[in-house]
Protein backbone atom coordinates (compact mmCIF):
# COMPACT_ATOMS: atom_id res chain seq x y z
CA UNK A 1 0.00 0.00 0.00
CA UNK A 2 1.49 3.31 -0.76
CA UNK A 3 2.07 6.18 2.48
CA UNK A 4 -0.42 8.36 2.23
CA UNK A 5 1.93 11.09 1.66
CA UNK A 6 1.19 14.65 -0.14
CA UNK A 7 3.91 15.60 -2.31
CA UNK A 8 5.06 19.15 -2.60
CA UNK A 9 4.55 21.14 -5.46
CA UNK A 10 6.88 23.51 -6.72
CA UNK A 11 7.06 26.00 -9.76
CA UNK A 12 6.64 23.36 -12.25
CA UNK A 13 4.49 20.77 -10.42
CA UNK A 14 0.90 21.45 -8.73
CA UNK A 15 0.40 19.53 -5.79
CA UNK A 16 -3.40 18.03 -4.85
CA UNK A 17 -2.95 20.26 -1.82
CA UNK A 18 -1.74 23.68 -3.64
CA UNK A 19 -4.73 22.94 -6.64
CA UNK A 20 -7.83 22.68 -4.29
CA UNK A 21 -6.27 26.05 -2.06
CA UNK A 22 -6.27 27.77 -5.64
CA UNK A 23 -9.78 26.17 -6.24
CA UNK A 24 -10.90 27.76 -3.12
CA UNK A 25 -9.23 31.16 -4.07
CA UNK A 26 -11.10 30.68 -7.72
CA UNK A 27 -14.86 29.81 -6.10
CA UNK A 28 -14.26 32.48 -3.57
CA UNK A 29 -13.67 35.23 -6.11
CA UNK A 30 -16.58 34.70 -7.79
CA UNK A 31 -18.84 33.53 -4.41
CA UNK A 32 -17.88 37.13 -2.62
CA UNK A 33 -18.84 38.85 -6.24
CA UNK A 34 -22.37 37.51 -6.00
CA UNK A 35 -22.65 37.79 -2.07
CA UNK A 36 -21.27 41.59 -1.34
CA UNK A 37 -22.85 43.05 -4.50
CA UNK A 38 -22.09 46.32 -3.71
CA UNK A 39 -25.19 47.74 -5.71
CA UNK A 40 -22.53 50.70 -7.02
CA UNK A 41 -23.17 50.96 -10.78
CA UNK A 42 -19.76 51.70 -10.61
CA UNK A 43 -18.40 49.66 -13.60
CA UNK A 44 -15.21 47.80 -12.44
CA UNK A 45 -15.65 47.38 -8.92
CA UNK A 46 -15.49 43.30 -9.15
CA UNK A 47 -12.02 43.91 -9.83
CA UNK A 48 -11.23 44.70 -6.38
CA UNK A 49 -12.25 40.60 -5.57
CA UNK A 50 -10.60 39.45 -8.75
CA UNK A 51 -7.52 41.15 -8.35
CA UNK A 52 -7.44 40.15 -4.75
CA UNK A 53 -8.33 36.27 -5.40
CA UNK A 54 -5.61 35.71 -8.01
CA UNK A 55 -3.02 38.02 -6.87
CA UNK A 56 -3.30 35.64 -3.31
CA UNK A 57 -3.30 32.44 -4.99
CA UNK A 58 -0.24 33.83 -6.94
CA UNK A 59 1.15 34.93 -3.74
CA UNK A 60 0.35 32.06 -1.53
CA UNK A 61 1.44 28.78 -3.74
CA UNK A 62 4.97 28.38 -5.50
CA UNK A 63 3.59 27.70 -8.53
CA UNK A 64 3.72 29.94 -11.36
CA UNK A 65 0.80 29.36 -13.47
CA UNK A 66 -1.26 29.21 -10.22
CA UNK A 67 -3.29 32.46 -11.12
CA UNK A 68 -3.95 31.53 -14.77
CA UNK A 69 -5.39 27.86 -13.11
CA UNK A 70 -7.21 30.27 -10.40
CA UNK A 71 -8.63 32.17 -13.77
CA UNK A 72 -9.69 28.77 -15.34
CA UNK A 73 -11.43 27.61 -12.79
CA UNK A 74 -13.34 30.83 -11.51
CA UNK A 75 -14.12 31.52 -15.45
CA UNK A 76 -15.58 27.86 -15.08
CA UNK A 77 -17.30 28.21 -11.88
CA UNK A 78 -18.56 31.47 -12.61
CA UNK A 79 -20.60 29.99 -16.07
CA UNK A 80 -21.69 27.50 -14.13
CA UNK A 81 -22.81 29.45 -11.43
CA UNK A 82 -25.27 31.31 -13.32
CA UNK A 83 -22.95 34.61 -12.30
CA UNK A 84 -21.31 35.01 -16.15
CA UNK A 85 -23.06 38.69 -17.99
CA UNK A 86 -20.91 37.86 -20.67
CA UNK A 87 -21.64 34.65 -21.40
CA UNK A 88 -18.19 33.00 -22.61
CA UNK A 89 -16.42 35.25 -22.52
CA UNK A 90 -16.37 35.71 -18.60
CA UNK A 91 -13.03 32.72 -18.65
CA UNK A 92 -11.47 34.75 -21.07
CA UNK A 93 -11.86 37.87 -18.91
CA UNK A 94 -10.53 35.81 -15.59
CA UNK A 95 -7.84 34.64 -17.92
CA UNK A 96 -6.87 37.99 -19.20
CA UNK A 97 -6.26 39.08 -15.70
CA UNK A 98 -4.78 36.32 -14.37
CA UNK A 99 -2.02 36.44 -17.14
CA UNK A 100 -0.74 39.49 -16.06
CA UNK A 101 -0.50 38.23 -12.36
CA UNK A 102 1.25 35.14 -13.65
CA UNK A 103 3.79 37.46 -16.17
CA UNK A 104 4.48 39.65 -13.23
CA UNK A 105 5.06 36.80 -10.99
CA UNK A 106 7.36 35.31 -13.32
CA UNK A 107 9.58 38.76 -13.99
CA UNK A 108 9.15 39.36 -10.00
CA UNK A 109 8.75 36.70 -7.69
CA UNK A 110 8.74 38.72 -4.81
CA UNK A 111 6.51 41.16 -5.42
CA UNK A 112 3.92 39.67 -3.48
CA UNK A 113 5.01 41.41 -0.31
CA UNK A 114 5.60 44.90 -1.63
CA UNK A 115 2.79 47.07 -1.78
CA UNK A 116 4.20 48.92 -4.55
CA UNK A 117 4.25 46.14 -7.09
CA UNK A 118 0.73 44.59 -5.88
CA UNK A 119 -0.72 47.68 -6.48
CA UNK A 120 0.53 48.10 -9.99
CA UNK A 121 0.04 44.47 -11.18
CA UNK A 122 -3.99 45.09 -9.49
CA UNK A 123 -3.83 48.00 -11.59
CA UNK A 124 -2.38 46.13 -14.65
CA UNK A 125 -4.76 43.39 -14.28
CA UNK A 126 -7.58 46.12 -14.16
CA UNK A 127 -6.35 47.49 -16.99
CA UNK A 128 -7.00 43.94 -18.73
CA UNK A 129 -10.98 44.89 -18.31
CA UNK A 130 -10.36 47.21 -21.53
CA UNK A 131 -9.63 44.95 -24.12
CA UNK A 132 -12.13 42.17 -23.11
CA UNK A 133 -15.01 45.08 -23.47
CA UNK A 134 -13.74 47.00 -26.34
CA UNK A 135 -13.41 42.74 -27.92
CA UNK A 136 -17.27 41.90 -26.68
CA UNK A 137 -18.24 45.34 -28.09
CA UNK A 138 -16.43 45.13 -31.05
CA UNK A 139 -17.60 41.55 -31.98
CA UNK A 140 -21.19 43.05 -31.29
CA UNK A 141 -20.67 45.91 -34.23
CA UNK A 142 -20.74 48.88 -31.51
CA UNK A 143 -19.32 51.82 -33.23
CA UNK A 144 -15.19 52.45 -32.94
CA UNK A 145 -15.73 55.51 -31.11
CA UNK A 146 -18.34 54.91 -28.76
CA UNK A 147 -16.93 51.45 -28.45
CA UNK A 148 -13.46 53.24 -27.09
CA UNK A 149 -15.30 55.51 -25.04
CA UNK A 150 -16.83 52.82 -23.37
CA UNK A 151 -14.29 50.64 -22.95
CA UNK A 152 -11.96 53.32 -21.58
CA UNK A 153 -14.55 54.47 -18.80
CA UNK A 154 -14.85 50.67 -17.95
CA UNK A 155 -11.48 50.42 -17.86
CA UNK A 156 -10.78 53.08 -15.18
CA UNK A 157 -12.82 51.85 -12.76
CA UNK A 158 -11.47 48.41 -13.28
CA UNK A 159 -8.01 50.05 -12.82
CA UNK A 160 -8.98 51.64 -9.59
CA UNK A 161 -10.38 48.49 -7.84
CA UNK A 162 -7.91 46.41 -9.09
CA UNK A 163 -5.28 48.91 -7.32
CA UNK A 164 -7.44 48.53 -4.02
CA UNK A 165 -7.63 44.65 -4.57
CA UNK A 166 -3.72 44.59 -4.91
CA UNK A 167 -3.06 46.77 -1.77
CA UNK A 168 -4.83 44.16 0.05
CA UNK A 169 -2.81 41.61 -0.88
CA UNK A 170 0.72 41.78 0.91
CA UNK A 171 -1.23 42.43 4.63
CA UNK A 172 -2.80 38.98 4.29
CA UNK A 173 0.86 37.18 2.39
CA UNK A 174 2.58 38.88 5.80
CA UNK A 175 0.20 37.47 8.17
CA UNK A 176 -0.14 34.08 6.59
CA UNK A 177 3.77 34.44 6.76
CA UNK A 178 4.10 35.30 9.91
CA UNK A 179 1.72 31.98 11.26
CA UNK A 180 3.95 30.29 9.08
CA UNK A 181 1.44 28.52 6.57
CA UNK A 182 3.10 29.81 3.98
CA UNK A 183 7.32 29.81 2.97
CA UNK B 1 -27.70 34.13 17.23
CA UNK B 2 -26.36 37.39 15.86
CA UNK B 3 -28.21 38.48 12.99
CA UNK B 4 -24.93 38.66 10.36
CA UNK B 5 -26.40 40.96 7.40
CA UNK B 6 -23.14 40.52 5.45
CA UNK B 7 -23.50 37.07 4.52
CA UNK B 8 -27.51 36.77 4.61
CA UNK B 9 -29.09 39.04 1.69
CA UNK B 10 -28.41 36.87 -1.16
CA UNK B 11 -28.72 33.48 -1.13
CA UNK B 12 -26.22 31.29 -2.75
CA UNK B 13 -27.10 28.15 -4.27
CA UNK B 14 -24.39 25.30 -4.92
CA UNK B 15 -24.46 21.72 -5.57
CA UNK B 16 -25.40 19.67 -3.42
CA UNK B 17 -24.17 16.06 -5.40
CA UNK B 18 -25.37 13.72 -2.24
CA UNK B 19 -28.90 14.55 -2.72
CA UNK B 20 -29.28 13.66 -6.57
CA UNK B 21 -26.60 10.75 -7.46
CA UNK B 22 -24.44 10.24 -9.79
CA UNK B 23 -26.29 11.10 -13.06
CA UNK B 24 -26.42 8.45 -16.25
CA UNK B 25 -23.96 8.43 -19.13
CA UNK B 26 -26.68 9.47 -21.05
CA UNK B 27 -28.21 12.69 -18.74
CA UNK B 28 -24.77 13.99 -18.78
CA UNK B 29 -24.45 13.88 -22.30
CA UNK B 30 -27.80 15.75 -22.68
CA UNK B 31 -26.25 18.45 -20.41
CA UNK B 32 -23.46 18.43 -22.34
CA UNK B 33 -25.62 19.33 -25.69
CA UNK B 34 -27.53 22.39 -23.78
CA UNK B 35 -23.95 23.67 -22.70
CA UNK B 36 -22.97 23.49 -26.45
CA UNK B 37 -26.55 25.18 -27.90
CA UNK B 38 -25.98 28.08 -25.04
CA UNK B 39 -22.02 28.90 -26.21
CA UNK B 40 -23.54 28.68 -29.77
CA UNK B 41 -26.42 30.76 -29.47
CA UNK B 42 -24.71 33.31 -27.24
CA UNK B 43 -22.04 33.66 -30.09
CA UNK B 44 -24.69 34.23 -32.67
CA UNK B 45 -25.77 37.08 -30.65
CA UNK B 46 -22.82 39.19 -32.04
CA UNK B 47 -22.72 37.71 -35.36
CA UNK B 48 -27.29 39.13 -35.61
CA UNK B 49 -26.63 42.26 -37.41
CA UNK B 50 -30.04 42.18 -38.90
CA UNK B 51 -33.67 43.34 -37.01
CA UNK B 52 -34.95 39.88 -38.72
CA UNK B 53 -31.88 37.77 -37.43
CA UNK B 54 -32.20 39.31 -33.83
CA UNK B 55 -35.78 38.84 -33.77
CA UNK B 56 -35.36 35.13 -34.67
CA UNK B 57 -32.53 34.39 -32.11
CA UNK B 58 -34.77 35.91 -29.71
CA UNK B 59 -37.81 33.78 -30.14
CA UNK B 60 -35.55 31.28 -30.13
CA UNK B 61 -34.02 32.03 -27.12
CA UNK B 62 -37.63 33.08 -25.30
CA UNK B 63 -38.76 29.02 -26.55
CA UNK B 64 -35.66 27.42 -24.82
CA UNK B 65 -36.51 30.08 -21.73
CA UNK B 66 -39.91 28.67 -21.84
CA UNK B 67 -38.86 24.64 -22.56
CA UNK B 68 -36.27 24.68 -20.53
CA UNK B 69 -37.39 26.34 -17.69
CA UNK B 70 -41.17 24.68 -17.67
CA UNK B 71 -41.82 28.41 -17.37
CA UNK B 72 -40.82 28.78 -13.94
CA UNK B 73 -37.64 31.47 -15.09
CA UNK B 74 -38.16 34.61 -13.91
CA UNK B 75 -36.47 37.08 -16.29
CA UNK B 76 -37.05 40.22 -13.58
CA UNK B 77 -32.73 41.05 -12.88
CA UNK B 78 -31.65 40.01 -16.16
CA UNK B 79 -34.24 42.73 -17.95
CA UNK B 80 -32.85 45.48 -15.21
CA UNK B 81 -29.66 44.84 -16.07
CA UNK B 82 -30.73 45.57 -19.50
CA UNK B 83 -32.59 48.84 -18.72
CA UNK B 84 -29.16 49.84 -17.24
CA UNK B 85 -27.04 48.75 -19.99
CA UNK B 86 -29.18 49.77 -22.71
CA UNK B 87 -29.45 53.32 -21.09
CA UNK B 88 -25.50 53.76 -20.45
CA UNK B 89 -24.73 52.46 -24.27
CA UNK B 90 -27.83 55.53 -25.36
CA UNK B 91 -26.16 57.81 -23.31
CA UNK B 92 -22.81 57.32 -24.79
CA UNK B 93 -24.56 57.22 -28.47
CA UNK B 94 -25.95 60.24 -27.88
CA UNK B 95 -23.23 62.01 -26.91
CA UNK B 96 -21.17 60.65 -29.86
CA UNK B 97 -23.63 61.17 -32.77
CA UNK B 98 -25.42 64.65 -31.50
CA UNK B 99 -28.68 63.27 -32.75
CA UNK B 100 -31.21 60.96 -31.94
CA UNK B 101 -30.97 58.70 -35.15
CA UNK B 102 -27.51 57.31 -33.43
CA UNK B 103 -29.69 56.42 -30.46
CA UNK B 104 -31.33 52.71 -32.77
CA UNK B 105 -27.81 51.48 -33.29
CA UNK B 106 -27.20 51.78 -29.58
CA UNK B 107 -30.31 49.89 -28.85
CA UNK B 108 -29.46 47.13 -31.28
CA UNK B 109 -25.65 46.65 -30.02
CA UNK B 110 -27.49 46.72 -26.36
CA UNK B 111 -30.10 43.90 -27.94
CA UNK B 112 -26.96 42.08 -29.13
CA UNK B 113 -25.38 42.02 -25.47
CA UNK B 114 -28.03 40.93 -24.02
CA UNK B 115 -28.76 37.64 -26.47
CA UNK B 116 -25.46 37.26 -25.61
CA UNK B 117 -26.10 36.69 -21.77
CA UNK B 118 -29.42 35.01 -22.23
CA UNK B 119 -28.77 31.25 -23.14
CA UNK B 120 -26.23 30.79 -20.29
CA UNK B 121 -28.65 31.98 -18.06
CA UNK B 122 -31.33 29.82 -19.34
CA UNK B 123 -28.37 26.70 -18.95
CA UNK B 124 -27.71 27.37 -15.73
CA UNK B 125 -31.00 27.82 -14.23
CA UNK B 126 -32.44 25.27 -16.09
CA UNK B 127 -30.12 22.38 -15.52
CA UNK B 128 -28.96 21.13 -11.84
CA UNK B 129 -25.01 22.13 -11.05
CA UNK B 130 -23.98 18.61 -10.15
CA UNK B 131 -25.33 17.74 -13.76
CA UNK B 132 -23.10 20.42 -15.23
CA UNK B 133 -19.96 19.05 -13.15
CA UNK B 134 -20.39 15.78 -14.15
CA UNK B 135 -20.74 16.81 -17.89
CA UNK B 136 -17.67 19.19 -17.10
CA UNK B 137 -15.74 16.03 -16.44
CA UNK B 138 -15.79 15.22 -20.10
CA UNK B 139 -14.37 18.37 -21.67
CA UNK B 140 -12.35 19.23 -19.15
CA UNK B 141 -8.78 17.35 -17.65
CA UNK B 142 -9.82 15.06 -14.68
CA UNK B 143 -7.57 16.50 -12.66
CA UNK B 144 -8.54 20.41 -13.05
CA UNK B 145 -12.95 18.77 -13.32
CA UNK B 146 -12.12 17.10 -10.22
CA UNK B 147 -10.55 20.49 -8.17
CA UNK B 148 -13.64 22.41 -9.36
CA UNK B 149 -16.58 20.18 -8.66
CA UNK B 150 -14.65 19.37 -5.10
CA UNK B 151 -14.10 23.30 -4.20
CA UNK B 152 -17.65 23.53 -5.64
CA UNK B 153 -19.05 20.74 -3.10
CA UNK B 154 -17.27 22.17 -0.53
CA UNK B 155 -17.46 26.24 -0.81
CA UNK B 156 -20.96 26.28 2.00
CA UNK B 157 -18.95 23.99 4.14
CA UNK B 158 -16.39 26.77 4.10
CA UNK B 159 -18.90 30.01 3.87
CA UNK B 160 -20.67 27.97 7.29
CA UNK B 161 -16.71 27.93 8.94
CA UNK B 162 -16.23 31.76 7.83
CA UNK B 163 -19.33 32.60 9.32
CA UNK B 164 -18.55 31.50 12.60
CA UNK B 165 -15.43 33.25 12.38
CA UNK B 166 -17.48 36.36 11.61
CA UNK B 167 -19.80 35.86 14.45
CA UNK B 168 -16.83 35.20 16.94
CA UNK B 169 -14.94 38.19 16.02
CA UNK B 170 -17.72 40.29 16.56
CA UNK B 171 -18.50 39.08 19.67
CA UNK B 172 -15.56 39.69 20.32
CA UNK B 173 -15.78 43.16 19.90
CA UNK B 174 -14.14 43.37 15.73
CA UNK B 175 -15.62 46.57 14.53
CA UNK B 176 -17.01 44.66 11.25
CA UNK B 177 -20.50 44.80 11.38
CA UNK B 178 -22.34 46.40 8.21
CA UNK B 179 -22.70 49.32 9.57
CA UNK B 180 -19.10 49.76 10.82
CA UNK B 181 -18.17 48.73 7.33
CA UNK B 182 -19.45 52.09 5.90
CA UNK B 183 -16.29 53.28 7.27
CA UNK B 184 -13.81 52.66 5.19
CA UNK B 185 -11.18 52.31 7.59
CA UNK B 186 -12.76 49.73 9.35
CA UNK B 187 -12.17 47.60 5.94
CA UNK B 188 -8.30 47.08 7.35
CA UNK B 189 -10.29 44.99 10.80
CA UNK B 190 -12.18 42.70 8.31
CA UNK B 191 -9.53 41.87 6.36
CA UNK B 192 -7.28 40.81 9.82
CA UNK B 193 -9.81 39.36 11.66
CA UNK B 194 -11.83 37.40 8.51
CA UNK B 195 -10.28 36.85 5.58
CA UNK B 196 -7.02 35.92 7.15
CA UNK B 197 -8.34 33.04 9.33
CA UNK B 198 -10.30 32.78 6.17
CA UNK B 199 -7.84 31.84 4.41
CA UNK B 200 -5.77 29.57 6.88
CA UNK B 201 -9.10 27.48 6.94
CA UNK B 202 -9.27 27.02 3.43
CA UNK B 203 -5.69 26.01 3.46
CA UNK B 204 -6.05 23.61 6.31
CA UNK B 205 -9.31 21.88 4.42
CA UNK B 206 -7.50 21.53 0.73
CA UNK B 207 -4.85 19.71 2.77
CA UNK B 208 -7.09 17.56 4.47
CA UNK B 209 -9.23 16.69 1.53
CA UNK B 210 -5.65 16.55 -0.59
CA UNK B 211 -5.02 13.95 2.10
CA UNK B 212 -8.12 11.83 1.64
CA UNK B 213 -7.76 12.34 -1.77
CA UNK B 214 -4.76 10.17 -2.22
CA UNK B 215 -5.43 7.98 0.95
CA UNK B 216 -8.00 6.91 -2.16
CA UNK B 217 -5.32 6.79 -4.10
CA UNK B 218 -6.56 9.94 -6.33
CA UNK B 219 -3.42 10.04 -9.01
CA UNK B 220 -2.27 6.47 -9.33
CA UNK B 221 -4.47 6.19 -12.57
CA UNK B 222 -3.94 8.57 -15.34
CA UNK B 223 -7.94 8.88 -16.21
CA UNK B 224 -10.19 9.37 -12.73
CA UNK B 225 -11.68 6.12 -12.07
CA UNK B 226 -14.74 6.21 -9.79
CA UNK B 227 -18.23 4.45 -9.48
CA UNK B 228 -20.97 4.26 -10.86
CA UNK B 229 -18.82 5.31 -13.99
CA UNK B 230 -19.25 8.60 -14.69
Amino acid sequence: MNPVVEPAGGLFRLSLKDALFIGFCAVFAVLARMMLRLHLHISGHAMLVTAFFLLLARGSVRYRFAASFAGLLAGSASIFLGFAKSGPFMLVKYLAVALVIDLAGLLMPNLFRNYFWCALVGGSAGATKFFTAYSVNFLAGMDRTVNFQASLLEAAGAILFGVLGGLLVPVVLRRLHAYGVIS
Amino acid sequence: MLSVKLFSPRKVSLPSASLEGPAPAGDAKWVGLRMLLALTLSCLAFAARTIPFLLVLTTVNLALLWYLGNGQISLRRELKAFVWQTLVILALYLIRFQNLTGLWGGFQISWQLFLALLPSMTFVRSTSQTRIVQALNRVMPCRTAFVLSTCLKFAPHLLAEIRSIYEGQVLRGARILPRDLAKPWHWIDLLHCVVVPAVVQSMALAGNIALAARARDFGSQPKRTCWPGL
